[in-house]
């Protein structure tokens, strides 16, 4: 077809060849105009419109963050993810997990239909029929005692949230306990708490990155996972613009460079463990310098030599760091996840945070701000996590024989608890488990029935953002398409349930359908001030509320927190790390981390996350451990052996990556391989690292200390088969760039 | 401003301050432009499919390392050397768009082109991609499946250049400066992609190509890349 046919020719071509619609979608740019006018005689959906794209907005599911998508759909099908231009948290921007979520919908893998499973673990999976299953869990539900039922929840939108711990409360059952491997890798229960000692608030804090001048991060990884990884890496991208201030410098804390490290302006690697005590000295130094009284209590007894001694940072170059950090208007210093991994965790947190006490920005530009209040009583949020703690607390109710029907939605707790921690045998002591994985995952192959729930793109929801941004976002989920298998969503599942129970779980979830909880919650945003949405009825602001992705408010609204008076004069102690494992026997400190690709593991299941190769090793479809050179030549292995890393509590095999950018006394492992299960993409690649973790905690808030344990390294003589991917050539393994000073 | 009548000059500029290594580039390019995966054992032998890929660099010795993260699409040369070595015609350069462009169905496999490649942005289909049902569903209909012996590379997304050419066409307007965003400027963070048509004097574009911080790739081996990478800056901290 060229670009000369009349409109009269069409027309006939057209009725001639009968099959206008497809034949119009084929045609060349000059037709254009006549698509919207030849319709098929019936009016078609709106998604049918043969070649022409339908644009759905939601919100990711990837990870617990909260990105607005859309979802361009045609003729039914998801084709592509997008960032919502509109969305205040990422403004059309998104990460490489977010695109890639049209394999967690279209995956090969999918659960079907429910199912029962002969004997646990036999993977011999049986379809029963949805009336069926739910008669089996009802009666369940009914025989056993309230107290002995349990449910654990992972990443979830935050109605289903709501409904489940409705549901849990309604049934006289304990609270739902959340825990996901990711939040715990970013530490995300310990923020909340330094938060509540600091500024009297439970919240998760949000750091300004794009006006600061100057960004000390202390084992953060906000390029990669932690948080809200596309609001991080924007506001990256506008502290190197620096139009206001001139290019920001971002100095990154930790024992191995990571690939925010690697954007970073300086990498200063510090003894594991010690990053609390680096940022004392620093503290101590910059209030000495502004002869800050009001902190002058809070480093007391801190001996910058020490601190040197202990950090392995020359007191010179602490020095230095800390007239950096004092000589600019707009520093920031920023808490990681790694921090949160050791059992000195909270109060390493807190001298970070306190440093930006020091730097006075709380509240200000480039400062350091708390995620806002949740705008209506109506909405709830799991934002904070469960700590390990109640986990464990949960595993030995479980051990003991007192949980007779487990639940599991969102998480992978067989795959993500370390193995040390006991979960995988006492579930064996759980009568009834049932999962909710749209996957066959480890957990959901110990379950006695699966009722996978839809992925995210089939789903109705909303999700607070708590975790980034500069204003609240109650972010909106809707379907993209039409679910492709016979799954039930978890939240019409529980309504469904709680109407089966009748009683007090009936009276506590009143609503006929997810959409009707959903709108219950949602409508009370119409009545609040400074909203971007407007509409007359409360069903047309549902409909604004679904098609523009959410409710925001116009204005930027942060919470601006102030600091305890009390915590500030109180001299501040930060303990020694303690560590699993005998410094002689097991000679290195291990460094779990999770991947920017799968992050805890749940990306492992989607091709495109496997091909992807890892940013700092351009590995792909595969894990391995990060060994310094120096190291390396004294245990005489190279990139690609195989060793074994031995831990007090396990041992794993793993291929050697010579990784030039870490400690000698550190070696690192991403997290995320080592499936057994999750489908022809997952299983059988690598090693789970959750296998050598001892299961520590952080002594004040009970997190996970997942960054805590000792390791040695036994090489086995053989190399990996096939050859460890990677998209290096070798040549480039070798070749540096040319001035290191001045790249390009 | 552009005119549709009017040749275009796409370019795409890349801020290696601003790049962070993330792969969201990588991971948008497969899903909008149908590139498969090709699993570990083709991986390891150097046969993946990435049409962009990030290159990373080491510099320095412990304690003293760094790093750096280039992404390196198709250059889309001037002079391009993958040109004139196809017996068949295959790739040539447009006038219309400025493009280097691959003609599948002309292709026939010899490979010359990816050999002579100074930037290694050409890959080969060794097998036809693999979509086991229900991935095929998500396959872009905008854009071509190609299948074993052909060579296939970075088009600049030009299937979305030619739907922004179609609509400003159709609404009687030039295209608008910042209309076209290839799969991997749309979806990077950071922001360090930027594209348009350097044509327009007015676009972000051609003002960025002069930048001081401006190179591009094996500039001297006279390919004429219509990539500009900007280098990375330095904050003074002495000066602060």
């Amino acid at each position: 077809m060229g670009k000369k046919i009349s409109r009269r020719k069409f027309l006939k071509v057209g009725a001639t060849a009968g099959a206008t619609a497809a034949l119009v979608a084929g045609c060349s740019s000059d037709l254009r105009p006549y698509r919207r006018s030849l319709e098929p005689p019936l009016r078609s959906p709106e998604e049918a419109l043969p070649g022409e794209a339908v644009w759905y907005a939601s919100t990711c599911g990837q990870c617990p963050s909260g990105c607005g998508i859309v979802v361009r759909v045609i003729e039914g099908r998801a084709r592509k993810i997008e960032g919502n231009p509109e969305h205040p948290l990422n403004r059309g921007r998104l990460c490489a997990r977010g695109q890639a979520g049209l394999q967690a919908l279209y995956n090969p893998d999918r659960f079907p239909s429910p199912v029962r499973q002969s004997s646990r673990g036999s993977r011999d999976f049986q379809a029963v029929y949805w009336d069926d299953a739910l008669d089996l869990l009802a009666g369940k539900l009914k025989e056993a005692d309230p107290q002995s039922v349990a449910f654990l929840g992972g990443v979830m939108s935050d109605n289903l949230f709501d409904l489940a711990s409705r549901f849990m409360k309604g049934t006289g059952a304990a609270p739902p306990v959340v825990f996901d491997l990711l939040s715990a890798l970013e530490g995300r229960t310990t923020l909340a708490a330094a938060s509540k000692a600091l500024f009297g608030v439970p919240a998760l804090p949000v750091f300004d990155v794009g006006q600061a001048e100057v960004v000390f991060s202390f084992g953060a990884n906000f390029l990669e996972t932690w948080l809200s990884p596309v609001y991080y890496g924007r506001s990256f991208g506008n502290m190197r613009r620096g139009r206001l201030r001139g290019r920001g410098y971002l100095v990154q804390f930790e024992p191995r460079m990571s690939m925010t490290a690697a954007s970073a302006d300086e990498w200063v690697p510090v003894k594991p463990g010690t990053e609390g005590l680096v940022a004392q000295a620093i503290g101590k130094i910059v209030a000495e310098r502004r002869k800050a009284a009001n902190v002058a209590g809070l480093y007391k007894d801190v001996v910058v030599g020490d601190v040197a001694d202990a950090s392995g940072v020359s007191a010179e170059q602490l020095g230095k760091l800390a007239r950096i950090f004092d000589t600019v208007d707009h520093a920031l210093a920023i808490p990681g996840g790694a921090l949160a991994g050791r059992n000195n965790g909270l109060e390493a947190t807190l001298a970070v945070q306190a440093l930006n006490v020091v730097a006075g920005n709380l509240g200000q530009p480039g400062g350091l701000s708390l995620s806002p209040d949740v705008p209506s009583e109506s909405l709830v949020t799991a934002s904070v996590p469960a700590s390990y703690a109640d986990v464990q607390a949960l595993i030995e109710r479980m051990k003991a024989g007192q949980v007779q029907v487990l639940m599991v939605h969102g998480a992978n707790p067989v795959f993500e608890l370390p193995k040390a921690s006991g979960f995988r045998e006492a579930l064996g002591q759980v009568p009834f488990v049932v999962s909710f994985a749209p996957f066959a995952d480890e957990t959901a192959v110990q379950a006695d029935l699966v009722l996978p729930d839809h992925t995210y793109l089939e789903s109705w929801g909303y999700r607070l953002v708590a975790a980034g941004g500069d204003r609240p976002v109650v972010s909106a989920q809707q379907p993209a398409v039409q679910p492709l298998y016979d799954t039930r969503s978890t939240a019409e599942v529980l309504l469904n349930l709680a109407q089966r129970l009748g009683g007090s779980a009936a009276k506590a979830l009143p609503w006929k359908s997810v959409r009707e909880h959903l709108q219950s919650a949602i409508g009370p945003l119409q009545a609040l001030p400074g909203g971007n949405l407007h509409a007359a009825s409360t069903d047309a602001f549902i409909e604004e509320w679904q098609s523009h992705g959410g409710w925001w408010t116009t204005q930027e609204k942060s919470g601006a927190p102030g600091a305890s008076k009390e915590v500030l004069s109180s001299t501040l102690v930060v303990p020694n790390a303690d560590f699993a494992g005998d410094a002689q026997k097991f000679p290195f400190h291990l460094l779990p981390y999770p991947s920017i690709l799968l992050s805890d593991g749940r990306g492992a299941n989607q091709p495109f996350l496997q091909e992807a190769p890892d940013p700092m090793t351009t590995v792909a479809w595969n894990n391995w451990v990060e060994i310094n050179p120096k190291t390396a030549a004294k245990l005489k292995v190279t990139t690609g052996d195989i060793v074994k890393v031995t831990s007090p509590q396990g041992e794993i095999e793993l291929s050697v990556y010579v990784y030039p950018g870490i400690r000698p006394d550190t070696v690192a492992i991403p997290v995320g391989q080592g499936h057994s299960d999750y489908g022809r993409f997952a299983q059988g690649r690598g090693s789970n690292v959750m296998d050598l973790l001892a299961p520590l905690t952080e002594k004040a808030g009970g997190a996970l200390a997942w960054a805590a344990t000792r390791v040695k390294i036994t090489p086995t003589g053989r190399k990996a088969t096939p050859m460890l991917a990677r998209t290096e050539s070798a040549e480039g393994v070798e070749r540096g760039f040319r001035d290191a000073e001045n790249p390009g | 401003m552009s005119s549709p009548t009017e040749n275009h000059h796409w370019t795409m500029i890349i801020d290696l301050d601003r790049c962070t290594g993330c792969q969201a580039c990588v991971v948008a390019c497969h899903v909008e432009n149908n590139v498969t995966y090709v699993g570990e054992e083709e991986v390891a032998m150097g046969r993946f499919m990435h049409w962009l890929l990030i290159q990373r660099y080491w510099g320095g010795e412990y304690p003293n390392m760094q790093a750096r993260f280039s992404p390196i699409p198709c250059q889309q040369c001037k002079e391009a050397p993958c040109e004139p070595v196809c017996p068949v015609y295959a790739t040539y350069h447009s006038e219309q768009e400025m493009l280097n462009i691959q003609v599948y169905n002309r292709c026939i496999g010899v490979r010359f082109c990816a050999n002579n490649c100074p930037y290694k942005v050409r890959v080969f289909n060794w097998f036809n991609p693999q979509n086991p049902e229900p991935l095929d569903q998500m396959l872009n209909p905008d854009v071509t499946v190609r299948s074993r012996g052909v060579i296939e590379k970075c088009t600049f997304c030009i299937h979305r250049i030619r739907r922004a050419e179609e609509d400003a066409r159709y609404e009687g307007r030039p295209v608008r400066d910042g209309e076209v965003q290839p799969a991997c400027v749309q979806a990077c963070p950071p922001e360090a992609f930027v594209f348009g048509d350097r044509n327009d004097p007015e676009s972000r574009v051609a003002k960025m190509a002069e930048s001081r911080r401006g190179f591009r790739l094996l500039d001297d081996v006279g390919t004429v890349p219509e990539v500009v990478y900007l280098k990375r800056g330095v904050t003074d901290v002495e000066g602060i």
